[in-house]
């Protein structure tokens, strides 16, 4: 494991994503250890003292002394701490007299692996069905518009006169799912139609990108894509300009 | 110019101009860097979480109060020596009306002092020790926390040698001792702005920068 790295897409990628805040948090840690016990990896490790969260960030103080000078064994072990350490909850942030917020830290590592293309496998496929699709499921949008039109025709046995809008320009509601719905549990997308039916509200489903609500690309700090993601769902909500955007739970 | 005098003049001028100057420039820098990549700060901006999360951090309102009341108490009571000994010594007020500001403030019962120097000295052994002993802290610890914390030390060392004369009876410390303080203490001004001492005044800064966020989130501060 001793493959070489480009210090300088390292160092071109961190340096201008180092703001005031990153730059002073780098800096000013006293390593007081106030956040150790606010850690629930830590916690849940038995002490681990490997698992304070001031220490899992000390790559990034390292990859900046160093210049980027650092062999792909090195981000694999950054890797482990980023993605299976710490799921970015931001409680140390709440017990550190200085308020380094140590998710954002965190988050701006996982960016850094993301741009050397170490992503955890799941997170990726679904960041590439999120480019290709629009959504992290790979749902295209004849299979969309048709599960919604299904899903109509049989809760409207159920309800009769129930209605599921697609694309209804001038709708109060728009509303958008998790991607897992129309895939796995098109149920879920039935059960909302009855409640929006009996409260009488107007609402409509979007046909084009942006009802996947799931905005995974985040995790992986993958900005460009979380954009994007983000963008579709209001560009679609301009489009049918529509009041108000609900998401599922 | 003999080294005595270089030290009392010109080496003093230059360690309370690095420290005026560098952490006007630390906060500078903060504020221009921030401008154009932090701007997040500035579009939720709220004085309301500023003062709210400064005043929680300031005074003994906080978290970690609660969490660990020892340890929190022991950093406010080293911190509040830190700054109100050196600045309201009657010694060192002696040499502000001296010198060319003729500055003249009420100082604090020598006593005090002594007792102020003491808390504090005992404080930065506990938190050496701290470092060494406890596996957390001592993993996470670099040498220059350890170095620092001597740094930060040796002038209260040194101040309280010259002013009891404990050490007199050796021949050089006792010659030189008030040599060994002046240099202690411009060593700490010229490396406040250079090192992680600069949560000095870096402090203000972070803490607000996290207020705004936290706050606006409806987060505890």
């Amino acid at each position: 494991m001793t493959e070489e790295i480009n210090p300088k897409e390292i160092t071109d990628f961190l340096k201008p994503k180092m703001g005031a805040r990153f730059k002073t948090w780098v800096e000013i840690c006293t390593h007081c250890g106030m956040c150790a016990d606010t850690c629930h990896f830590y916690l849940a490790s038995g002490n681990d003292p490997k698992m304070i969260p001031s220490y899992k960030v000390r790559f990034l103080k390292e990859l900046l002394k160093k210049k980027g000078r650092v062999d792909k064994a090195y981000l694999e072990e950054i890797y482990k701490t980023v993605y299976y350490e710490c799921n970015m909850c931001r409680r140390c942030t709440l017990y550190c007299p200085f308020g380094i917020d140590i998710a954002l830290l965190i988050s701006l590592l996982r960016g850094l692996l993301h741009s050397q293309g170490i992503v955890p496998e799941g997170l990726l496929k679904s960041i590439e069905n999120y480019k290709e699709f629009g959504n992290q499921m790979a749902v295209s949008k004849e299979d969309w518009v048709e599960t919604l039109e299904w899903c109509e025709e049989e809760t409207a046995e159920e309800l009769v006169g129930l209605k599921i809008p697609i694309d209804k320009k001038g709708a109060k509601i728009m509303y958008t799912v998790n991607a897992r719905e129309p895939k796995f549990y098109p149920q879920d997308i039935m059960e909302v139609a009855k409640i929006f039916h009996v409260a009488g509200e107007d609402w409509t489903f979007p046909s084009e990108k942006g009802w996947d609500d799931t905005n995974l690309a985040m995790f992986a700090s993958d900005v460009e894509t979380a954009r994007i993601v983000a963008e579709n769902t209001f560009k679609r909500a301009d489009e049918l300009e529509v009041e108000k955007i609900a998401i599922t739970e | 110019m003999d080294f005595y005098s270089f030290v009392e003049g010109p080496l003093l001028w230059i360690a309370f101009l690095t420290f005026i100057i560098g952490t006007v420039m630390r906060i500078a820098m903060f504020l221009a860097i921030s401008r154009k990549r932090d701007q997040v700060m500035y579009r939720y901006f709220s004085w309301k979480y500023v003062f709210a999360t400064l005043g929680r951090w300031l005074l003994p309102l906080n978290k970690d109060v609660a969490k660990n009341p020892v340890f929190a108490i022991l950093v406010y009571v080293f911190h509040i020596c830190l700054l109100v000994v050196p600045i309201w010594l009657s010694g060192h007020i002696i040499l502000w009306e001296e010198s060319r500001f003729g500055w003249s403030w009420s100082p604090i019962p020598e006593s005090w002092a002594d007792w102020m120097t003491l808390v504090l000295l005992g404080i930065a052994v506990f938190f050496f020790l701290r470092r060494l002993i406890s596996p957390d802290i001592r993993l996470i610890s670099t040498l220059s926390d350890y170095l620092l914390i001597a740094v930060t030390a040796l002038p209260f060392m040194t101040g309280y040698f010259l002013t009891h004369g404990t050490l007199d009876g050796i021949a050089f410390l006792g010659d030189n001792m008030q040599l060994i303080h002046m240099l202690a203490g411009e060593l700490m001004l010229i490396l406040i702005p250079l090192t992680r001492l600069s949560h000095a005044v870096l402090f203000f800064f972070s803490r607000a920068a996290t207020g705004i966020e936290i706050g606006r989130r409806g987060y505890s501060m």
